[in-house]
């Protein structure tokens, strides 16, 4: 048990890198308000998610009042909070487990299996519990407020709240577990990536989606009609029987309510104890057999040699090929980068599929020649989202990490280097800018002149906030990391570069505005518009050149 | 071929003096053995005549290029080879030594030359069309070091070059070292293996502490007593 909780500490300490919290805070004292920023985002994050959910769950509350079933709440969110646990888990947990590279540090030390599963699973629980408290702080605090409930209830709330990952998180590493002895996912290691990062992405999409179709103003209403059915309680519960065994240890101040409290910690135990079994058995083994090299061996033929060394090009280009491939290559990176793409006309077509009434105020709005201005800046809004979602720029010098040292030595120019990064991520940009453009034209009836006008503006202005946002990580590129996921998550800079380029589209939405109340014929608008950026942008390619020379040479690795 | 004047280096804002005051010559044809134990300040001199780190003091040619002011040029003559092979693993070992051929600017038809006589050399034409995420440290280490020869460059900098190569590799890498300083190029690289050093340098650099302390061919190291090893003389210069 000892050697247990010396692991957690270890792995919390590494996850959290909270050694080197201390160390920059008591030796470096250099960029100390970073840590603080960051910590202060999370806070806010978490705060709004969980102001957002609390208006949901006191919608539910008072929907399942009125149809005599207040604790509905509670089973919705312990049946809600470990879904969202074990999805996200799963690819969590299989990453801890089999990815992580303490890995071969810590198989070799006398060590059992369980100890080193044990670790690792706190580690994923103590970030899960970022998921789950905004999903069930708010049910428990609205059920034990709005039914008046005493002291038992809020002590057995906080040891439910806890004990509330265990048994999705432990049904999840069963699972990896049984499944890596089966199959060898070491090996697909990028398709789990990218298959995790797309229903990731396919799930925020979905609530979204979700939360659009709820009518503002009547969510009590709305949840009534799908929720208020009798049973809906017991329905729930044999999906997942936890929650009911949580809606009535908590509800119920009787036997029945003891025991079901009791029932919860006892599989919960149980659960875990059977994961140290499994561990025990399998978990070695399942690493072990992930542990080949997986290499195709194959010896080019003359020809397919011949054809590779024709490929000669200028260095920008071989520069700029470099940066493609390793975006691409790497599904973290991809993922990250091309999301943007996707979320931007995602949301277009969204507002297209909402609710029919409000489909067709929106058409009328559209081609009301009246608001055609405002609607086609709109559009254009949209396209600088796209452009400005997006963390190729904002990563771009970060994700070279330790191979750094090859950008140093060749004999490349720092501007020429910098360009080559601008050129790739204003393509990405460039793509999200176009796909914006055909999505206004098919979807939204945008003519096809203007949307053209739009798309040349937008282009412009991808070209300004790439390039905004690429000098943010020459001035502090992050090049110490292991794992890519730190070069693009962890990574402060894609959080300022998503901040400037907000205020980019902030200041041209304001000027925009000005124009419009001005009434300028909307050709002139266009043409202003395209001069402001243009205005904007030479200045700032230059400067970005000028930095790009000067930092280089003083980027030391 | 490598000029190093009073060069000085420190770290944490000048609480760690890496290299102190370091004056040191490699002359065309030689291959110059750089020695000193962990944290003497070997790598950093190193990093500083490839310009991967940044004088505090003094300067540096290379081919005659001030390595500050003319560093594009000081980079074409040198070819590098770090102590970790950290290198694209998402690109294939093909790629990889097309982007450096492109960026050196070596005509295609050189480049195919190099390649081949290189990955031959180093049984690696098996392995060229496979990232690089799938090689072994010792492959990493050759296709690193096919990258960096590619240019043909007057000047190899080698950090540990052996480490980590098997010993056919080892026993090549070390003919080609020859070869090369036989044609008036020269090469600048540390290591830990003494014998190596013993038998294949032509003058030795041993350096403590961030100073020099030593600098000359092996006799004149030995100052006449045939007795001594090279290793002995490095005990005797870094034990004080």
């Amino acid at each position: 048990m000892k050697m247990l909780f010396t692991l957690i500490k270890l792995q919390l300490n590494i996850n959290f890198g909270i050694s080197a919290l201390k160390y920059r805070f008591r030796k470096e004292k250099t960029r100390l308000w970073e840590p603080v920023l960051v910590g202060l985002g999370i806070f806010v994050g978490i705060g709004s998610i969980t102001l957002m959910m609390t208006m949901l769950m006191l919608g539910i509350f008072i929907a399942g009042k009125s149809v005599n079933h207040p604790e509905m709440v509670l089973t919705i969110a312990f049946v809600g909070g470990p879904f969202v646990v074990l999805i996200f888990g799963l690819f969590y947990i299989i990453s801890a487990f089999y990815f992580s590279k303490d890995m071969d540090i810590l198989i070799p030390l006398p060590l059992k299996p369980h100890e080193i599963l044990g670790s690792k699973l706190a580690v994923v629980m103590v970030n899960e519990y970022l998921t789950l408290i905004p999903v069930i702080i708010p049910a428990i605090l609205v059920y034990g407020i709005g039914t008046g409930q005493g002291f038992i209830y809020w002590l057995k709330s906080l040891i439910l709240l806890v004990l509330s990952p265990v048994i999705p998180l432990a049904i999840g590493a069963l699972i990896v577990v049984v499944l890596m002895r089966l199959i060898n996912v070491r090996k697909s290691k990028d398709f789990f990536a990218v298959v995790g990062g797309f229903l990731s992405l396919l799930f925020g999409l979905g609530i979204n989606f979700f939360a659009q179709r709820i009518p503002k103003g009547h969510e009590a209403e709305f949840f009534k009609q799908y929720l208020g059915q009798a049973g809906l309680i017991e329905h729930l519960g044999q999906k997942y029987p936890p929650s009911i065994w949580a809606t009535y240890g908590l509800s119920l101040h009787n036997m029945k309510g003891n025991l079901d409290f009791l029932l919860y910690i006892a599989v919960s135990a149980l659960l875990l104890l059977a994961l140290v079994w499994i561990g025990n058995r399998f978990f070695y083994a399942s690493i072990l057999s992930g542990q080949e090299v997986t290499r195709k061996r194959r010896v080019l033929s003359a020809d397919e040699m011949e054809r590779s060394y024709r490929k000669e090009s200028s260095p920008l280009m071989a520069l700029l090929s470099r940066e493609w491939k390793l975006l691409l290559r790497t599904p973290v990176y991809a993922l990250n980068g091309l999301a943007g793409i996707i979320i931007g006309p995602f949301m277009v077509i969204m507002m297209f599929t909402a609710q029919r009434e409000q489909r067709e105020e929106l058409f009328k709005l559209i081609n009301n020649p009246e608001y055609i201005v405002p609607v086609s800046l709109g559009g254009l809004a949209f396209m600088l989202f796209t452009s400005g979602m997006n963390i190729v720029a904002s990563t771009s010098i970060s994700r070279e990490g330790k191979s750094f040292w090859i950008s140093k030595m060749i004999p490349a120019a720092a501007s020429q280097q910098v360009m080559a990064k601008f050129l790739n991520s204003f393509l990405i940009s460039a793509f999200g800018t176009i796909i914006t453009g055909i999505v206004l034209v098919g979807f939204l009836n945008f003519a096809i002149w203007r949307t053209l006008v739009l798309i040349g503006i937008g282009l412009l202005g991808a070209g300004l906030i790439v390039c905004l946002n690429l000098m943010i990580d020459v001035l502090r590129p992050k090049l110490e990391w292991t794992n890519p996921q730190e070069a693009v998550k962890q990574n402060l800079n894609g959080f300022l570069g998503v901040l400037v380029s907000l205020l980019v589209i902030g200041i041209l939405t304001g000027v925009s505005v000005a124009f419009i109340i001005t009434k300028l014929p909307e050709w002139i608008i266009y043409l202003l518009l395209a001069l402001i950026i243009a205005v904007l942008l030479i200045p700032s390619l230059w400067g970005l050149i000028k930095l790009s020379e000067w930092k280089y040479k003083n980027i030391e690795v | 071929m490598i000029n190093i004047k009073n060069l000085s280096k420190s770290y944490n804002k000048g609480a760690v003096k890496a290299v102190d005051n370091l004056n040191l010559q490699v002359k065309p044809g030689e291959i110059f053995g750089f020695l000193g134990p962990n944290g003497a300040g070997k790598t950093t001199t190193i990093k500083m005549v490839i310009g991967l780190l940044s004088a505090d003091e003094g300067s540096i040619t290379v081919n005659g290029f001030d390595t500050r002011k003319q560093s594009l040029e000081a980079k074409q003559s040198i070819g590098y080879v770090p102590d970790n092979p950290d290198v694209y693993e998402r690109l294939t070992g093909l790629e990889y030594l097309n982007f450096m051929g492109d960026v050196y600017r070596v005509p295609a038809e050189v480049r195919k030359e190099r390649i081949q006589y290189f990955t031959e050399m180093f049984d690696l034409n098996h392995a060229v069309s496979d990232l690089i995420k799938s090689y072994s440290h010792g492959m990493r280490q050759k296709i690193v070091l096919t990258g960096a020869l590619i240019h043909d460059p007057a000047l190899w900098v080698l950090d540990e070059p052996l480490v980590g190569l098997d010993p056919k590799s080892a026993h090549q890498l070390k003919e080609l070292m020859r070869a090369h300083c036989d044609k008036g190029n020269s090469v600048f690289f540390s290591t830990h293996v003494l014998e190596v050093a013993e038998k294949l340098c032509d003058r030795i650099g041993i350096i403590h502490r961030g100073k020099l302390v030593a600098i000359g061919t092996l006799e004149e190291l030995r100052k006449g007593d045939q007795v001594d090893t090279l290793e002995s003389i490095f005990l005797e210069l870094t034990e004080k």
